[in-house]
Order: structure tokens, then C-alpha cells, then sequence
């Protein structure tokens, strides 16, 4: 299960063997979905280094990264990228607060459905801030996670080990 | 629970107060938490937990500790949301110590780092700028640690999977060595300990801390800080590990102060041999004075 970084330094390492485009391309796709889709600009970003692992993950860490020991693992996976960009709850929690756009207001069953795993129903209203794909969820301030809006209803994207019982919110 | 009578041997010499020293082992600890502030402020988990009717102790010494009436605080949306992580007090004082050395360095080593409390502290403490290398040899408990890095929001660090003697030769401003040790100071979360507890088991964690603290002290920058903690009472794994580190490099001890915390003076000698003076600098923690685990703090400068 080790599997260390293919590439590193300011771009991306190569998806797979057969993506053929470049480091500089596959950051800037990324860069370019999370502002055009949350409103996320370029600068919030500007002082981290994107980093490609295995199977599309991508992770954002350290501008430099320190030279010597073989390195497991860099800063947070914030999405995977394939023929789209898939963006990660760990990264919508963090900046979450900064997303201007495509983000859904759950009510406090919502959010207890959410966290158990369960893809959520929505009432009328609840969808004016999006466009169907992925949308930041949030409760109040918090920021909850990401999750796939379709029509009418979110699909829960909560990795299994982050699901939990909610009694106090 | 019945405390092993070598144990309450050798600890009756060293505690003030040994009554209330054993007697408080026999209870639970009670369940503590930080507030991460990557994700949230000390105001806005004390609004919450108020709303919640759930009971808080807000500690004097660090404003973003708070020891929670309720165990059950797992069912929070704060805990969803990684705005608070549940920390045990006396973990939380390593990466307070360099606090202020944390603000002019950017290269930081968490030396055996999972699960990651100290490692999110620190990144935390950074606002999660520099970088810190956060290290482990086992490879089971990285998984913990990667799980807690990114839960919490850290961006700033890099996981390496490496025994640290034989880490590369790199150098570090700050170093936090919270050694694997006998973990005598956790009996109150983890009534099982005296099962395997021996004197053989404290010699074999003693032997290792001290290449453990020599190898890092080697990989300090010069002018850097460490920091060299264990979870435990016995003098082989603390002052003896200082003693070791002092009679084979240049190391200096600095004194430590936590306003609000009580704290208590080290062992000057022990098993008939007479510490160098600078050990006196370093401190022990007993659980009957703050309801807390057992901890032991050096701060070494290069």
C-alpha cells in the first residue's frame, strides 16, 4: 500500500500512462474548476504545492518539500482528477467558508442523514445557490463536506471512515 | 486495580503525596479536547457546546484546551467537522513549548508523529505555513496519522515512514521526540498497562530513547530547540535519557514554564548516580495535580 509520490516540485506528475498532458496542464484544470465551480480563486492557493500520486489523487502540502527521506504522503488529498475533477470533504471543510457559489444549506435532519452515509433529499429552495455536480454542503457555518447534487437530491460522498451518528448540532 | 508493589515501590520515593498518587490512577481520565484553529475559534466551540447543554472546563494554560463533562462529545458536529480533536491534556504541551521558536522556523520534525495530535497541533500552532516532517516507523499507525492530517485541514507537512536512526541527515529549527516508552502516566485510560509492566520493559524503552535523543539532537540546526517528552514515570526513560544526551553532546537544557499548570521538579539522581545540573531544568508531571496523565518535559537547545 506504500505508495510514494510519482512526481513532485510546483506541477503534477503524470496521471497514468496514457494521459498525456502535462503537469502545468492538469494544475491548471484543477485551479480552473474549483473557481469557476465554488469561487475559489488561484491566490487561495499560491502559497501551497499541488502534488499527483497514484490513480488521479491529488493533494495540496508544502510549497518545498524537505530533500532526503522517501516521502508517504504530502499534506491533504483534495480530489481525485480523471476525465472531471472530483473534489475531496477534507477540502471543502477547510475552505469551505470561502465557496461563493454551488453550495447547498441543509436543514439539522439533513445533516444527521449526511453524516450517517445517506444520500439526502432536498425541499423546494434549498437548490437556488447550484447547478447540478459537486456542491459544498453546509449547516449553519460549518462546513460539512462535498456531495453530488442531482436533481432534487444529494448523493453522499462521505468516505465510510468519516460517517458517524450525530447527536449534538 | 492492583498496582504491581515494585511500582508503588519505586514511586512512593518520588510522588509528594503517594496516596493520592495511586488512589487517582484507579480513575478514568477524564475526556479533554483541542480546539483546532485551522477550522474554528475557542468562542465558537464554547457557543456550541453551551447550546448543547454539555458542561466545559476551559484550561487557564492554553485557551483552546477544554476538558468536557460529557464523554460522549464523538456525536458533535464539531468532532465531524474537525474543529475540535481529542487530545489528552498533557500531549498538548510539547508543541506549546516552542511556541514562540514556531514563528521564525519553518522546518519542523515531529520524530515518531501517529496519530498525529502533536503533528496537527503544531500546524496548527504554524497556521499551517513551513513544513513539517512528520514521521513514523510504523507503518499501521501512519494510516491513523495521515486520517487525523488531513480531518484536521494540515497542508503543511510530509509523511515519512522511517526508523529515525536511520533517518537521512537533514537539519530541523524545532524537533518534538515524544519517545515510544513504558507509558506508565496513560494507566488511567488504559487499565490493561500493568499486564506486561516489568523493570526489563523500562530498561529496553531506556536504551532505545537514548540513541533516539542523540540522533535527533544531531539533526538539530544550530541555535535549534527540541523538545523530548515520554508518557511516563520512570527515571531510566527521563532524566537518565537527559543525563545521556548531556554527557555525550553540547546540549543545553532551558527551563520550562506553563503559568497555571502545575508542574513538579525532576529526580536528581537515581540508582545511586548524581544527575548533571542542568537536568534540574526538566519536569515531571503527576496526574493527582492537574487530573491529568503522567508526562515528562525537556526543552534542549543547540
Amino acid at each position: 500500500m506504500k505508495r510514494p509520490l510519482q512526481k513532485r516540485s510546483d506541477g503534477l506528475g503524470k496521471e497514468s500512462p496514457s494521459d498525456n498532458r502535462s503537469p502545468k496542464e492538469l494544475q491548471s484544470i484543477v485551479l480552473n474548476y474549483l473557481h469557476e465551480r465554488f469561487g475559489l480563486h488561484h491566490s487561495k492557493f499560491e502559497n501551497f504545492g499541488f502534488y499527483m500520486a497514484s490513480k488521479g489523487r491529488l493533494y495540496l502540502g508544502p510549497k518545498k518539500l524537505p530533500v532526503g527521506p522517501e516521502i508517504v504522503s504530502v499534506g491533504l488529498l483534495i480530489g481525485r482528477l480523471h476525465q472531471a475533477v472530483k473534489p475531496s470533504t477534507n477540502l471543502l471543510q477547510l475552505f469551505g467558508s470561502q465557496v461563493s457559489k454551488n453550495f447547498v444549506e441543509f436543514q439539522k435532519e439533513q445533516v444527521i442523514s449526511y453524516a450517517k452515509g445517506e444520500d439526502v433529499r432536498l425541499i423546494e429552495g434549498q437548490m437556488t445557490n447550484s447547478s447540478p455536480g459537486y456542491v459544498l454542503l453546509k449547516y449553519g457555518k460549518t462546513s460539512l463536506g462535498c456531495g453530488l447534487l442531482q436533481v432534487g437530491v444529494v448523493k453522499n460522498m462521505l468516505p465510510k471512515a468519516k460517517r458517524l451518528e450525530l447527536k449534538y448540532l | 486495580m492492583l498496582l504491581p508493589q515494585p511500582f508503588k515501590d519505586r514511586y512512593s520515593q518520588l510522588v509528594d503525596d503517594p496516596e493520592t498518587f495511586f488512589s487517582i490512577l484507579e480513575v478514568l481520565l477524564p475526556k479533554s479536547f483541542r480546539v483546532n484553529t485551522l477550522k474554528s475559534t475557542s468562542e465558537e466551540v464554547k457557543e456550541s457546546f453551551e447550546r448543547y447543554g454539555i458542561g466545559l472546563k476551559q484550561m487557564d494554560w492554553y485557551p483552546d484546551a477544554f476538558v468536557s463533562e460529557l464523554p460522549d462529545i464523538g456525536s458533535t458536529l464539531e468532532h465531524f467537522s474537525g474543529a475540535i480533536y481529542f487530545q489528552e491534556l498533557v500531549s498538548m504541551l510539547p508543541p506549546l513549548l516552542v511556541r514562540k521558536e514556531l514563528e521564525t522556523t519553518k522546518r519542523v520534525l515531529d520524530g515518531c508523529a501517529a496519530p498525529g495530535s502533536k503533528t496537527t497541533q503544531l500546524a496548527a500552532l504554524m497556521d499551517n505555513k513551513g513544513t513539517i516532517t512528520a514521521n513514523d516507523l510504523s507503518y499501521s499507525r501512519i494510516r491513523a496519522l495521515k486520517f487525523n492530517i488531513e480531518k484536521t485541514g494540515t497542508l503543511n507537512t510530509v509523511i515519512t515512514n522511517r526508523d529515525l536512526l536511520s533517518f537521512p541527515q537533514m537539519e530541523f529549527g524545532v524537533i518534538i521526540l515524544d519517545v515510544p516508552c513504558s507509558a506508565e502516566g496513560t494507566i488511567r485510560k488504559n487499565a490493561e498497562l500493568f499486564d506486561c509492566w516489568s523493570i526489563a520493559e523500562v530498561e529496553k524503552h531506556s536504551k532505545l530513547q537514548k540513541k533516539l535523543i542523540i540522533k535527533a539532537f544531531d539533526m538539530l540546526s544550530p541555535g535549534g530547540t527540541m523538545v523530548y517528552s515520554t508518557c511516563t514515570f520512570a527515571p531510566e526513560e527521563n532524566e537518565m535519557v537527559v543525563e545521556h544526551l548531556l554527557k555525550n553532546r553540547p546540549a543545553q537544557v532551558e527551563p520550562i514554564e506553563i503559568p497555571g499548570f502545575k508542574t513538579s521538579k525532576p529526580v536528581t539522581e537515581w540508582a545511586g548516580q548524581e544527575f548533571d545540573s542542568q537536568v534540574s531544568k526538566t519536569l515531571r508531571i503527576w496526574p493527582h495535580h492537574n487530573d491529568s496523565g503522567g508526562f515528562f518535559l525537556a526543552k534542549v537547545t543547540k
